[in-house]
């Protein structure tokens, strides 16, 4: 069957494709920090925990409360970039969703009961002892599960080569194991993940810890070894990554595409600046040299979606029927929306002390 | 049939939508309006200088955030999860048709996330006004969350001018949005209430505990008694069929509407009086009572507003099985499979009949419909058709039942499609009569009454009745029980089916004694006119009238031909009509 033939009808966008793409590239990175911090805070909560001592206990019990916060930020930030996707990529993501609709589901209960569990971390570090580090184990698995489900659709959405599965397995019980970029592709991420992470828990303990010498010091000492390392071992998935991609994509990275490989290109000199930076444990720097980082990452894996999707789809052949307002309406929201929560988090004793 | 179907055949989608979005509804209101219960209670406890109910408040919010940040949050996901992933073309139109109204939707849930973090972690650390600023702010932004969704919700059921302008606003602010608002806003309210009695029953103070319980009594009642007049409005303002459908013409609807909320809200109405009148009494299961009969009344409108728009998922749009309406024609012309993505069919064959049969329920049939599952069986609903009942079942099965869509495709598809739920389900022939030869009231109950209930279990129902009863019966079925459907048939045909019903409990009677004229009539005559038609114009005509007339129908009407029939079965065709006018040879 010609995968071609499978690939639903687009339908009509409200406002011109470039619009959905823009919005897209500035909340999908958005919500990269939120989940990298929120996985990096979980690994560096843990790893805390393997230390003996009280400096440790405190960062893990410190790091406990940051937890939920960046739960909810992770979804809620997770929710714009997947609309923007769903309008751009819908037809595509939809039919690999049902392709895997029972893992897919699956996200929901797996999210919720990590949720739970990170208050129960937070909220009961004391009362748990010993236990809450495995408490806090659960939880991480549980959300690098979900990063795995994530990972396997936005695969298999690319791919419709694969899809035709479904005609003999309809019960929504596909992954894309079969595709040979999605393990390096998993691993890149979750390690780059981590690392930012663990740069956030850096800064963190920094900033928001530093009324206990003791405790900042092991929360950056920990943060920026965990970035270091990571960071290093990332150059090596990375480059796995690269080679698991159709020669003709990898290509692009490599001088075949003047952006493609102006990416590459900066985003390795990113990464050593920040190898540089972190391992002299210079937090603002290496902070100041990720924050593109991230954002040159996230254009690099639309380069690749671009090129995965080029035979069969053409973002900008979808039919458009434009209408402005509500288009202001959502920027007018949005402006306000924030400034509303820059004033809102301008009142919390801690931004006070802060500053 | 642009999508693949996710298809596990005992479980269809239609549940699982059905339970997130009662589990998601029943906490994401709670969400919006307590929000504003939390602002008053603290300003109460501000007012009144008590430390205890504020002590209260605090309590009560990480209850909340608990709840509505984690639970909520994640099943309000959670359903867009689940409708992509079952209704998947839907999921898309509303997705692209209002994406910047979810997208503002989203800030708005940004705002509240803040909000309700800065409030819950603030309490007692920054000052009295700003702390109450930031709770209404929390409040302001969960109302305009229920404000959006509240529109593109509704538009699903009445998208009102959009239909031809297909403008944003007029599908947002479509004929139910402000009814709609209004009841969910006294839900939310209604909501907030019973959980703050929930909360408050924990409350160690007794003094403190019977204020606060008589707080949220008074909340829940005033907001529950104001949300009645606004599902009033709502249902006024209904366009016909789906007013229809909630106003009686859908039994089970109907049945929801009456045991839903009715009985829901007085139930709900009487306990908080109940919990009112003594805030002393150990209330707590009294409590969780008023919780259930909130969740039952709440459940019924949802449940009642999900069933008003079949047979369409957007009505006058999008059929429940994603077809569009406007598309129905074509494909009728050119074909269903030919069109359709996920199909390997591409048309139906001598060869492929039950395989490409079993494609069409797949994507025709299964959004609603499992196969052997608990929710709306078809292996069980059509066990008592034959393959040429279906046929006829299926050709016209939107009419007979309006909130069943139309089988959209070409007359081999339909046949197609008849033969899996018939030879492929049960096992039965693909003959075109189905052994009821002869017996035409056989043929006609097949067709008609089959579908809901078999000739072996009516029998014991009519043991005691005579023929005339029986007759009398298919005049006003819908009297017999609601669910029925009048039987609009020529009265030959209830003739008929009458003689066949009355032969189940007496055989060798009604069954046999079919009138020859009835069957000369209704081989030449009935195709234009039935009996019931001509029977005023024979008003007063003797027997030879009506056999004289036989001999020049042309000079009656001069559009009708003349009857060449022999003169004995002109003798009969006159007997015949003149016993329908009541006259004797």
């Amino acid at each position: 069957m010609n995968p071609v033939d499978l690939i639903p009808v687009a339908d009509t966008l409200t406002a011109a494709n470039g619009w959905f793409q823009f919005f897209l590239m500035l909340t999908f990175p958005l919500h990269l920090f939120a989940m990298n911090a929120m996985l990096g805070c979980g690994l560096v909560a843990f790893i805390s925990h393997l230390h003996p001592g009280r400096a440790h206990h405190e960062l893990s019990h410190e790091l406990a409360k940051a937890l939920p916060f960046l739960v909810a930020f992770t979804v809620n930030l997770g929710v714009a970039p997947l609309l923007f996707v769903n309008v751009i990529y819908g037809h595509l993501l939809y039919s690999s969703t049902v392709l895997m609709g029972l893992y897919w589901l699956a996200v929901i209960p797996l999210l919720i009961i990590a949720y739970y569990l990170a208050y129960i971390y937070d909220f009961s570090f004391i009362k748990l002892g010993n236990l809450a580090m495995f408490v806090l184990l659960a939880a991480l698995a549980m959300l690098l599960a979900v990063g795995f489900i994530f990972s396997n659709n936005m695969t298999m959405m690319i791919s419709p080569a694969s899809w035709s599965r479904w005609f003999t397995s309809p019960a929504g019980t596909l992954l894309n194991l079969a595709d040979p970029t999605l393990m390096p592709r998993y691993l890149h991420i979750i390690t780059g993940s981590l690392a930012v992470g663990g740069l956030f828990t850096a800064l963190y303990a920094a900033t928001v810890l530093k009324s206990d010498p003791e405790v900042s010091e092991a929360g950056q000492r920990l943060g920026m070894q965990l970035f270091s390392w990571l960071t290093l071992l990332q150059l090596g998935l990375g480059s796995w990554f690269l080679l698991s991609l159709p020669k003709q994509t990898m290509l692009r990275f490599m001088g075949g595409g003047t952006i493609a490989t102006a990416l590459l290109a900066v985003g390795i000199l990113l990464a050593v600046a920040t190898l540089i930076t972190g391992f002299k444990r210079l937090v603002f720097p290496t902070l100041w040299l990720t924050l593109p980082l991230v954002y040159v990452m996230s254009f690099m894996r639309d380069v690749v979606r671009g090129n995965f999707l080029a035979p069969y789809f053409d973002p900008t052949t979808v039919p458009v029927q434009v209408q402005w307002s509500p288009l202001v309406l959502f920027i007018v929201t949005l402006v306000l929306g924030l400034a509303v929560v820059v004033w809102m988090l301008m009142q919390l004793p801690v931004t006070r002390k802060a500053n | 049939m642009n999508y693949p179907v996710w298809y596990v055949p005992e479980l269809g989608g239609g549940l699982l939508i059905a339970l997130v979005a009662i589990v998601h509804v029943f906490v994401s209101h709670f969400a919006v309006g307590g929000g504003l219960y939390l602002v008053m209670a603290e300003r109460k406890a501000i007012r009144e200088k008590s430390q205890d109910i504020m002590a209260f408040v605090k309590k009560h919010t990480k209850f909340f955030m608990l709840l509505t940040m984690v639970f909520g949050g994640l099943t309000g996901v959670a359903i867009w999860f689940v409708i992509s992933l079952i209704h998947p073309a839907a999921t898309s139109l509303l997705i692209h048709t209002f994406v910047f109204g979810w997208a503002t939707e989203w800030v708005f849930f940004l705002v509240e996330i803040v909000a309700l973090f800065v409030y819950f972690y603030t309490f007692g650390k920054i000052d009295d006004e700003k702390h109450q600023i930031i709770g209404w702010i929390y409040f302001g932004a969960a109302w305009m969350s229920l404000f959006l969704i509240n529109g593109i919700i509704d538009f699903m059921l009445t998208p009102g001018a959009w239909l031809s302008n297909n403008d944003f606003w007029s599908g947002f602010f479509n004929p139910t949005f402000w009814p709609s608002l209004a009841f969910r806003s006294f839900m939310a309210f209604m909501l907030a209430g019973c959980y703050g009695f929930l909360t408050a029953t924990f409350l160690k103070d007794e003094v403190t505990r019977h204020r606060m319980i008589r707080y949220s009594g008074i909340w829940a009642l005033a907001s529950l008694i104001l949300s009645i007049p606004s599902a009033w409005w709502y249902i006024s303002v209904l366009p016909e069929p789906a007013g229809k459908l909630v106003g009686g013409a859908s039994p089970t609807i109907a049945r929801a509407a009456t045991i839903g909320s009715f009985s829901m809200a007085i139930l709900a109405g009487l306990l908080i009086a109940l919990v009112l009148l003594n805030p002393k009494a150990r209330t707590r299961s009294l409590i969780v009572l008023v919780m259930i009969s909130a969740m039952g009344y709440m459940g019924a409108f949802e449940w009642i507003r999900e069933a008003a728009r079949r047979p369409y998922v957007i009505n006058e749009v999008m059929y429940s099985n994603s077809i569009l309406k406007k598309d129905v024609e074509r494909i009728n012309q050119e074909g269903f499979l030919k069109h359709a993505k996920w199909v390997k069919n591409k048309e139906v064959t001598d060869t492929n009949q039950l395989d490409a049969g079993r494609e069409l329920f797949m994507h025709q049939c299964f959004s609603c419909h499992t196969v052997g599952g608990f929710n709306n069986d078809i292996v069980s609903r059509t066990k008592n058709m034959s393959y040429s009942a279906m046929r006829k079942y299926l050709a016209t099965i939107h009419d007979k039942r309006y909130f069943m869509p139309p089988f959209v495709g070409t007359d081999n598809e339909l046949k197609a499609l008849a033969a899996y739920l018939t030879a492929g389900l049960h096992n039965k022939p693909l003959t075109d009569d189905a052994g009821a030869a002869g017996d035409r009231g056989k043929i006609l109950y097949e067709d008609n009454c089959a579908v809901c209930h078999s000739a072996d279990s009516i029998k014991p129902k009519m043991k005691t009745w005579d023929l005339a009863t029986v007759r009398a019966s298919l005049d006003k079925l819908p009297s017999l029980h609601p669910a029925m459907p009048d039987y609009t048939a020529p009265v030959a045909d209830k003739d008929a089916m009458a003689g066949y019903l009355f032969g189940l409990n007496n055989p060798g009677a009604g069954a046999s004694a079919k009138d020859p004229g009835e069957t000369l009539y209704e081989d030449n005559c009935a195709v234009c006119h039935s009996m019931e038609q001509i029977k005023p114009k024979m008003r007063g005509w003797s027997r030879e009238t009506v056999r004289s007339s036989l001999d020049r129908l042309s000079a009656l009407n001069a559009a009708m031909p003349d009857y060449t029939g022999t003169p004995a079965e002109k003798d009969a065709m006159a007997d015949y009509m003149t016993k329908q006018i009541g006259g004797a040879k």
